[in-house]
């Protein structure tokens, strides 16, 4: 991929992720951080990840995150609730990061990683060989079980999502156990006056 | 090559202080582990690159499947989270005290 | 030697299963059936075992050394079970089954209306087969084992009364001294098997270097040797066992399970000559209770606790001959004293029964009317006692007073002056004995003397057959001891050797040792012991009060038995009781129980309870955790 173009869409992630983590409105948080996928997902494909990178969009952007926009709009969200207090782990915790990446990018930056020659455009193995056919036959081929367990791991996921969260039919009555233990007589009973 | 790896190694430490930082809510927090996630999935996809291997994007398919599927789930219990105490401020979440 | 397996086998078996049979039939068989059932596998064993002696006096067999069973391997450590026949053990289980078998004759008779009739009868049996594993055993565990039977019989037989509290007191006090000896026995072979690293006789005794310790390991098997064999000062047991039926007395206390100290001596003779500390030790020990004890029998009122002292004597005189090396005669002593002592004690059984188990000398007298048979079998087992020229304790004793005499050991002029001095004593107290009750005047009530009468034969033929031996075996046997019966047995340094030099510069043959009996120092002695006796009892009987009223320090010091008890009782028990009660305070309850158990409870509940801030409850502080855990990770997998 063109350095340019690399570099772009590089500093859009860059700068959306930020954003995600920066600003108050939790919705404003959501939209940057599709918009940090978008971007990472045109990276994917200049590094001829083309299926893979259609498959972020749709599936991840598409399906993930507007599922965390639907929450989002959900719940009432008072965002202004930003208890700004500064907690005394804050600066250790920035300390921790720093130390994290800078750790990392020592490692990376030997010189192993760095071949002599341009990345170029590879075609992995054959000419004229589409990405989606190539990673379908190393996936159908040597990774056939752990695609059924991807399955099953998706099922447990809708089945366990919705056990969780389904209450039943609107209009039947039911007991909210949480609300009967947490109820205080304070709030039912109020001494007015003691004739 | 060395930029696309400092690429995906700052959304990994965006995503680690956002962990850090965050004081407001869990779905910030849900968030940031998402950008975690898409920067190992990037970082696979650039070293499947640059060894040739086409391995390393089945890896990230399969890692992009675990992540939706915990993503799901995380929000599903944040609702009920929620549902119970009526706020998703992260300090409101302590019962777990010891 | 398939023949000398089987009788050998006999032997240590029959016993066993008499007591066996007769202790798990004890309500449904009768009591006929008993008695005949463990007498006449006993007279079996018996017979047997007279074979196998003469099989080894004819010279036909050899010493047969032969492992029957291990039960148990642990590591180096290998128990076995197995025989140790020789000319040695051969003589010893002759003379215990002969005695067993007399005494079980006997029992029929004394405990004819005793309502453990049948118990009685399984254990003698019992202890017959244990003192036959004892003696017959070639490793060290058999004989402890054979040890602890025997021990184990002896309690049960003290207190075969059970319902009496003296009898009680007696057989736990027998058996915890018992015990003390046991503890220092199991540390010898303990230290035997550091060293040697095998248990069985023939390899430890090819073993023995000069570097061995064996001083250490001699010390604490005497230690055991000390308690079974009632020296001092361990012997506070024997006068109190008396406590027990008087069959027993002659069985387990006087001729046989006492012994088995100076059996063991003798059997380990190779360890015991090595150490001339030990051998000086244990003459000392066995010449003081030679003496002292003869002293205390000359005070007693109780005719079994006469004889008792009497065994403590002679048992002291055994110990002697130990400790100067002259084992053979050690032994012969053995055997002879087995049979003198036996009839002693049985006769004074007789005279209990006809006296209605009256036990006081000063009630009786002039038994010799109405108790002929007692009275002929209890003088010929006096003057076997005191050493009459002739008898066959005259043999034994003499011989190791001769040996004495020759012994050059460190302590061989105190065993030589005690056992001589012990002549006259052991002559005073006996025939006090003789006279109190088989002469003088008639003490006993009226009701008594109507019924006085001579015990019935099954009771009469053991004191006859035990009479003869108590003379004839003395002859017949010294030729053997002097010259080398026991030579494959029991090793001798030639330096230490005072049998062999007696019988080369002054002994010419039994009748000739008879002859220049007449004429000892010790005959003199005896004579002089046996006139004050006659002095003090017959012609003047007031001496002894007398005595007693002018040196009352003197005789309250006898009567409290030197004040062993005493010590033991006031002394040495409250300081083992102080320790006691230490250890249970202080090291069980305080340090055991609060410090170690319940302080580390607490101490995981204090840790616990500073670990628990650790759950905050929190959900950044878990993810702050996390995310430092990762980094420390990274860290040792990138640098560490």
């Amino acid at each position: 991929m063109p350095d340019i173009l690399f570099m772009i869409f590089a500093s859009i992630a860059v700068l959306s992720a930020l954003t995600v983590v920066l600003v108050k409105n939790p919705v404003y948080a959501v939209l940057s951080l599709i918009a940090c996928f978008i971007a990472t997902s045109l990276v994917w494909l200049g590094l001829d990840a083309e299926f893979l990178a259609w498959t972020l969009i749709l599936v991840y952007v598409g399906a993930v995150l507007v599922l965390f926009l639907f929450i989002v709009m959900m719940l009432d969200i008072r965002f202004a609730t930003m208890r700004a207090r500064f907690s005394r782990w804050l600066p250790v915790g920035i300390a921790i990061t720093a130390a994290l990446v800078a750790m990392l990018l020592a490692f990376i930056a030997k010189d192993k990683f760095i071949p002599n020659a341009d990345v170029a455009i590879l075609a992995y193995g054959k000419d004229n060989v589409r990405n989606a056919e190539l990673l379908g036959n190393h996936i159908f081929t040597n990774y056939l079980a752990q695609f059924e367990v991807a399955g099953v791991i998706l099922l447990v996921a809708i089945i366990a999502a919705i056990g969780l969260i389904y209450r039943g039919p609107r209009n039947r009555r039911q007991q909210n156990v949480h609300k009967q233990i947490s109820a205080d007589p304070r709030d039912r009973v109020r001494l007015v006056s003691g004739e | 090559m060395l930029q696309y790896l400092v690429f995906s190694l700052s959304l990994f430490g965006i995503g680690i202080a956002g962990l850090f930082i965050n004081r407001k809510n869990i779905i910030l927090l849900l968030m940031c582990i998402e950008l975690i996630l898409l920067s190992a999935n990037t970082n696979f996809v650039i070293f499947a690159k640059y060894w040739g291997d086409i391995g390393g994007q089945a890896f990230v398919f399969f890692v992009m499947t675990v992540a939706a599927a915990e993503a799901a789930i995380g929000l599903a219990l944040l609702v009920l989270v929620f549902r119970s105490i009526k706020s998703i401020n992260v300090e409101d979440i302590n019962q777990l005290k010891g | 030697m398939q023949e000398l397996f089987w009788l050998a086998n006999t032997v240590v078996a029959a016993p066993l299963v008499g007591a066996v049979i007769s202790g798990v039939g004890l309500k449904f068989l009768s009591r006929i059936v008993t008695h005949w059932l463990t007498t006449t596998l006993v007279a079996l064993s018996f017979f047997c075992s007279l074979a196998i002696l003469i099989g080894y006096i004819n010279g036909r067999y050899a010493t047969y050394d032969h492992n029957l069973y291990t039960w148990a391997q642990a590591g180096n450590l290998t128990l076995t079970v197995g025989f140790l026949i020789d000319r040695l053990s051969a003589v010893m289980i002759t003379v215990v089954t002969f005695v067993s078998w007399m005494v079980h004759i006997y029992s029929i008779g004394y405990m004819a209306d005793d309502p453990g009739y049948k118990r009685f009868f399984c254990y003698i049996s019992l202890f017959t087969f244990a003192m036959l594993m004892l003696v017959m055993a070639n490793n060290f565990m058999q004989l402890f084992f054979g040890w602890e039977g025997v021990g184990l019989v002896s309690y049960l037989l003290i207190g075969f009364w059970f319902k009496k509290s003296s009898a009680i007191f007696a057989n736990l006090k027998a058996f915890l001294v018992n015990r003390v000896g046991d503890f220092g026995y199991l540390l010898g072979i303990a230290v035997i098997f550091y060293y040697f690293n095998t248990l069985h006789y023939a390899d430890v005794f090819t073993q023995i270097k000069p570097a061995t310790p064996t001083t250490l390991i001699c010390i604490l098997l005497f230690i055991g040797a000390m308690a079974k064999s009632a020296q001092i000062p361990l012997h506070v047991w024997l006068p109190d066992s008396m406590e027990g039926p008087t069959p027993i007395s002659a069985l387990i206390h006087a001729a046989t399970m006492v012994t088995a100290g100076v059996y063991m001596v003798a059997r380990m003779s190779p360890l015991f000559e090595n150490s001339v500390l030990v051998l000086s030790l244990i003459t000392i020990i066995g010449a003081a209770t030679c003496f002292f004890m003869g002293i205390l029998g000359v005070v007693q009122k109780d005719i079994k606790r006469i004889v008792a002292y009497s065994t403590l004597s002679q048992l002291g005189y055994m110990v002697v001959a130990l400790g100067i090396s002259a084992y053979s005669a050690a032994i012969f002593h053995l055997v002879t004293h087995a049979f003198f002592k036996a009839l002693l004690f049985l006769g004074a059984g007789s005279a209990i029964i006809a006296m209605h188990h009256d036990q006081d000398i000063f009630n009786m007298g002039n038994l010799r009317k109405y108790m002929p048979i007692t009275f002929v079998t209890m003088l010929i087992g006096s003057l076997a006692l005191i050493g009459f020229p002739g008898t066959a304790g005259f043999y034994s004793k003499d011989l190791i007073i001769e040996a004495a005499k020759y012994s050059s050991a460190p302590a061989g002029e105190i065993a030589y002056y005690a056992t001589l001095f012990s002549v006259f004593v052991t002559a005073l107290y006996t025939f006090r004995l003789i006279f109190l009750v088989f002469f003088t005047n008639e003490r006993m009530g009226n009701s008594v003397r109507e019924h006085l009468h001579e015990c019935k034969p099954v009771v009469t033929w053991p004191l006859i057959a035990l009479a003869v031996p108590s003379v004839l075996v003395g002859m017949f046997m010294i030729n053997g001891i002097l010259h080398d019966f026991f030579a494959d047995s029991i090793k001798v340094l030639p330096q230490n050797n005072v049998l062999a030099e007696f019988a080369q510069q002054q002994y010419t043959g039994p009748f000739s040792m008879l002859l220049h009996g007449f004429i000892s120092m010790p005959f003199l002695l005896m004579l002089l012991g046996v006139a004050t006796a006659w002095l003090c009892y017959v012609k003047y009987p007031n001496i002894p009060s007398v005595l007693t009223k002018r040196a009352y320090i003197v005789r309250t010091i006898l009567i409290n038995k030197y004040g062993f008890d005493l010590l033991y009782e006031k002394i040495i028990m409250p300081c083992v009781r102080w320790c006691g009660y230490g250890l249970w305070k202080i090291a069980d309850v305080l340090l055991i129980d609060r410090l170690v158990v319940n302080g580390t409870a607490y101490s995981i509940a204090g840790v616990a309870r500073y670990l628990r801030v650790l759950q905050s409850g929190y959900l950044y502080h878990y993810v702050f955790t996390m995310i430092a855990g990762l980094l420390v990770l990274l860290l040792y997998l990138f640098y560490g």
